[in-house]
């Protein structure tokens, strides 16, 4: 990455506390402009806790710099405004509100209608079963389904940074695999950036240029995913030996 | 009259009644903040509303006539509940937002005192007639029928009223806004939506609706601090009855507690007119032990 | 100052507290006026009241809005067996047997409603608690007869059979020879009442209080560790109930009357408040709750003030819940953080979360 190119997130040593448990001890992360960065690691490594940071969830200590501007402790509010659009763990369906309504939700800072209209229609082509489903209220989607509209309704803010909590989490592994297709194709045709929590490194190799992975609060290891993709300690801890 | 025409004037009677509880029903329901807050603030809300409604409007009915100065009245009074609302929110209920459950109650029900006793040291705590577009006895025929014009007119308006407040919540942005923010507000805020800015804006409006219920009670009952607690129980039976979330289920269950309430009264002779509060709690007991989430309920109230 | 505070939790400081405590509550009849003696035994009669409620709510986390109906309840089962049977053969027996009931009936009406009330949470709990005194209310206006209605019971003036075969009037709380009605009244209120707050103490220091405690904070990790929820808040409310009632009873021995409006629902509202202006999960706390219950309702009568009570219980309540949400009672913890502060205690940590924070710090 060349010097002159301003990262488009940087997170430098940040940590996070729990009441009194920490739960990030430093972790460093960098997003360079229209890149897609994993972040790997077991459960309870703090991978969910770094995207709470960022969003503005959780409160953190550390540096979190955004378009060169600090955005460390700012409300999740100020920070979707700036174009950070985080699907959090549990996906954040909002249940009693119909697939339409979750999507226009997605578009609420937004003003120009004409546009919230092209993409609405775009992100249902993309997305055939949200496009029959689209009047029922989203409790009723599946799984998949709910994770296809959140991550839609994340799209259609049209943020510059998208950071996704495990995407494929208790998905069957072929509706994962739709899913993550289906963040790949959203990726190359926006070009816009991304932050992917997974579990499941094969999944998050097949969308993301580098990886980090997150051991109870600290990176550990990281890299390309060309690097790391034949990695051994990689291969034996998250693609199962 | 015939006995029909006394079971409609009854039935009509009640639905009327019935409206008001409905109105502040739905008040509370539209402020549930997804987890069943007990909220006896909005009563506090509606009785102070009402108050600067008869104040206004009395200040106005000298210089531009009766009916214009009590329609001045109203609109002041919905406007200051509105901001009324807005301010208990942002600077009492939002400081216990992460409170345990029984210290939120406390504080709505602190509130709530609060504000009653601040009603009754500032326009005493005798009954006031509240001056109004007709006096309440009067009633026109339908056929055989004899009905209270109040009647009509309070079951009308707050239908109109809640017909307004769909239109609202289905059709405009903010009203899009604010049922985000009351299904799961930390979501709602990661679409950038302002979840306080929100919740202001709701219990603004329901103590705007609850202000219109208590000026429409008070133009029939006259004003005095006490009378609407009456009202904000049975509001309460109803939401818990019709299903915290629901607001048609609060709506329902108000104007079906009233008829039954009433039916009751008339037709049990042993229930007669003092024991007929009893049935809406009792009810209360049945629906919670049947369906413990209200008749149209969702959301699991029942602890595993 | 710090010695000061480091001297108020020392056991053997309690204990000599306390010890003076008795002294001086045992000696106070005998010197102080009637007023006084009478004001006090009040409050402990609205202290045990609130400890029931204290016990549910504070400890347990229940919302209770309906304990006026224990109390009442309570005042009846007391109330009426005396008024039936102290003329008679069974005399003092039926203070006893009216002891027993107050107990018994509200305790086990407590328990019947908790096995099915306290499956609901949040608002349907609360409804429920409401929904007891609202309909025990109209229901003793009607059977009259029986409860005397809105005019009420009262026992200061009942028919006896005296020793010589005649019928005379007389009060069953009347003193015996060498003390005046108030004092004798008033000992027997204390006395009872530090049983029941003894039992409190004993009942929360144990592995009671600590169930209480965790099925509070988090049922799921008190089922985890095989505290069963259901079972502890049904105990609680239960314990609320009996408290309930004997506070009933000793309102009867206090003012030898009661009516339906002892059931009326704002009482309730007035003891939770009660209950959190003195400090609501604190055993001490249910008496400083007493001591501003009395202060509210003499102060606010008696000086002519009575339409700034309600200002008052409003304002106040909501300055605790800011400002010291422990009640009463935790002042002088509060205190001694503010002084420790003060002195350039530790800063907070950058990273706590944002939603870790709660109102009340209750102990």
């Amino acid at each position: 990455m060349a010097p002159s190119e301003r990262n488009l997130l940087e997170l430098t040593d940040v940590t996070a506390f729990y009441g009194p448990v920490q739960v990030l001890e430093s972790v460093s992360i960098q997003v360079p402009e229209s890149g897609a960065v994993g972040i790997l690691g077991a459960n309870g490594a703090g991978k969910t806790t770094t995207l709470r940071a960022i969003s503005g969830t959780v409160r953190a200590g550390g540096s979190i710099v955004y378009e060169g501007q600090s955005i460390r402790g700012f409300k999740p509010e100020k920070v979707a405004s700036l174009g950070i659009a985080h699907v959090p763990e549990g996906r954040g369906t909002l249940g009693n509100l119909t697939v339409r309504e979750n999507l226009m939700v997605g578009a609420y800072l937004r003003k120009d209608r004409q546009q919230i209209a092209t993409d609405l229609d775009y992100l249902l082509e993309l997305f055939p079963n949200l496009k029959a489903r689209i009047k029922s209220n989203a409790s009723a989607l599946s799984g998949g389904e709910q994770q296809m509209l959140a991550v839609s309704r994340a799209f259609m803010a049209k943020p510059r940074l998208l950071i996704l909590d495990e995407p494929s989490l208790g998905l069957a592994p072929s509706t994962a695999r739709n899913v993550y297709n289906a963040i790949a194709q959203l990726r190359k045709e926006s070009g816009i950036a991304m932050l992917v929590v997974e579990q499941n490194a094969n999944l998050a190799f097949s969308v993301v240029d580098s990886v980090t992975v997150l051991e109870t609060g600290r990176n550990v290891l990281s890299g390309t995913t060309a690097e790391l993709r034949g990695n051994d300690e990689i291969r034996k801890a998250y693609l199962g030996g | 009259m015939n006995p029909f025409g006394t079971f409609v004037q009854l039935v009509v009677d009640a639905l009327a009644q019935g409206s008001l509880y409905a109105a502040l029903a739905l008040a509370i329901v539209l402020v549930n903040q997804a987890t069943g807050l007990v909220n006896f603030a909005q009563g506090g809300m509606a009785v102070l509303g009402s108050y600067i409604g008869m104040t206004i409007g009395g200040l106005f009915i000298p210089l531009v006539g009766s009916t214009a100065g009590i329609l001045i009245g109203i609109i002041g009074a919905v406007a200051a509940s509105l901001l009324l609302g807005a301010f208990v929110e942002r600077f009492v209920m939002r400081r216990f937002e992460r409170a345990e459950e029984d210290t939120k109650v406390v504080a709505t029900i602190g509130v709530l005192t609060l504000i009653v006793g601040l009603v009754g040291l500032i326009w005493g705590f005798n009954s006031i007639p509240y001056p109004f577009f007709f006096t309440s006895s009067e009633s026109i025929r339908i056929g055989d029928v004899s009905v209270s014009v109040w009647s009509i007119v309070t079951f009308l308006t707050i239908i109109a009223l809640m017909g307004v407040l769909q239109l609202l919540f289905r059709g405009t942005k903010m009203g899009l806004g604010l049922r985000a923010v009351a299904d799961n507000s930390p979501s709602a805020a990661l679409s950038g939506i302002r979840v306080g800015g929100m919740r202001m804006v709701g219990w603004g409006l329901a103590a705007a609706l609850g202000t219109i219920a208590a000026i429409l009670l008070a133009s029939k009952s006259g004003l005095a601090p006490n009378n609407f607690d009456g009202i904000l129980v049975y509001a309460l039976a109803a939401v818990v009855i019709g299903g915290l979330d629901s607001p048609i289920g609060a709506v329902v269950a108000a104007l079906g507690i009233t008829v039954l309430e009433s039916l009751a009264a008339a037709y049990i002779p042993w229930i007669g007119h003092d024991l007929k509060v009893v049935v809406p709690f009792v009810l209360i007991f049945v629906v919670l032990i049947v369906r413990p989430q209200g008749l149209f309920g969702r959301k699991a109230v029942v602890r595993v | 100052m710090s010695g000061f505070f480091a001297l108020t939790s020392n056991r053997w400081f309690r204990l000599g507290a306390f010890g003076v405590l008795l002294v001086v509550l045992g000696v106070l009849p005998l010197v102080a006026n009637e007023f006084t003696n009478q004001t006090v035994s009040h409050i402990a009669v609205i202290a045990v009241a609130i400890l029931g409620l204290n016990i549910v709510m504070g400890y347990t986390g229940q919302v209770s809005l309906g304990h006026s109906f224990f109390v009442g309840i309570g005042a009846y089962c007391a109330i009426i067996p005396i008024q039936a049977w102290w003329g008679g053969p069974l005399a003092e027996g039926a203070i006893v047997i009216g002891f027993v009931l107050s107990i018994l009936i509200p305790g086990l009406l407590g328990l019947l409603i908790a096995l099915v009330a306290v499956r609901l949470r949040g608002l349907a709990l609360a409804m429920i608690t409401i929904a007891l005194p609202t309909i025990a209310l109209p229901l003793a206006q009607k059977f009259s007869d029986f409860t005397g209605g809105n005019e009420g019971i009262s026992i200061r003036r009942l028919d006896y059979v005296g020793a010589d075969g005649q019928i005379y009037k007389g009060n069953p709380f009347a003193a015996g020879p060498g003390l005046d009605n108030d004092q004798w009244q008033y000992y027997l209120i204390i006395s009872i009442a530090l049983v029941f707050f003894a039992l409190a103490y004993f009942l929360v220091r144990g592995k009671y209080g600590r169930a209480f405690a965790i099925v509070k904070s988090n049922e799921a990790i008190a089922s985890s560790m095989g505290i069963s929820p259901y079972r502890y808040k049904v105990l609680a409310f239960t314990i609320a109930g009996v408290y309930g009632g004997a506070s009933g009873f000793l309102l009867i021995v206090w003012g030898q009357y009661t009516s339906s409006e002892t059931l009326a629902f704002h009482h309730s509202i007035e003891y939770v408040i009660a209950s959190i202006v003195g400090g609501a999960g604190s055993i001490i706390g249910a008496v400083f709750g007493g001591v501003f219950y009395i202060l509210v309702d003499q102060v606010m009568n008696g000086l002519q003030l009575a339409k700034y009570s309600a200002v008052v219980q409003g304002g106040v309540i909501l300055v605790i819940l800011f400002l010291l949400p422990g009640g009463l009672v935790s002042l002088p913890r509060a205190i001694r953080r503010l002084v420790r502060r003060r002195r350039g205690g530790h800063t907070v940590e950058a990273g706590r979360p944002a939603d870790s924070a709660s109102v009340n710090t209750k102990q």
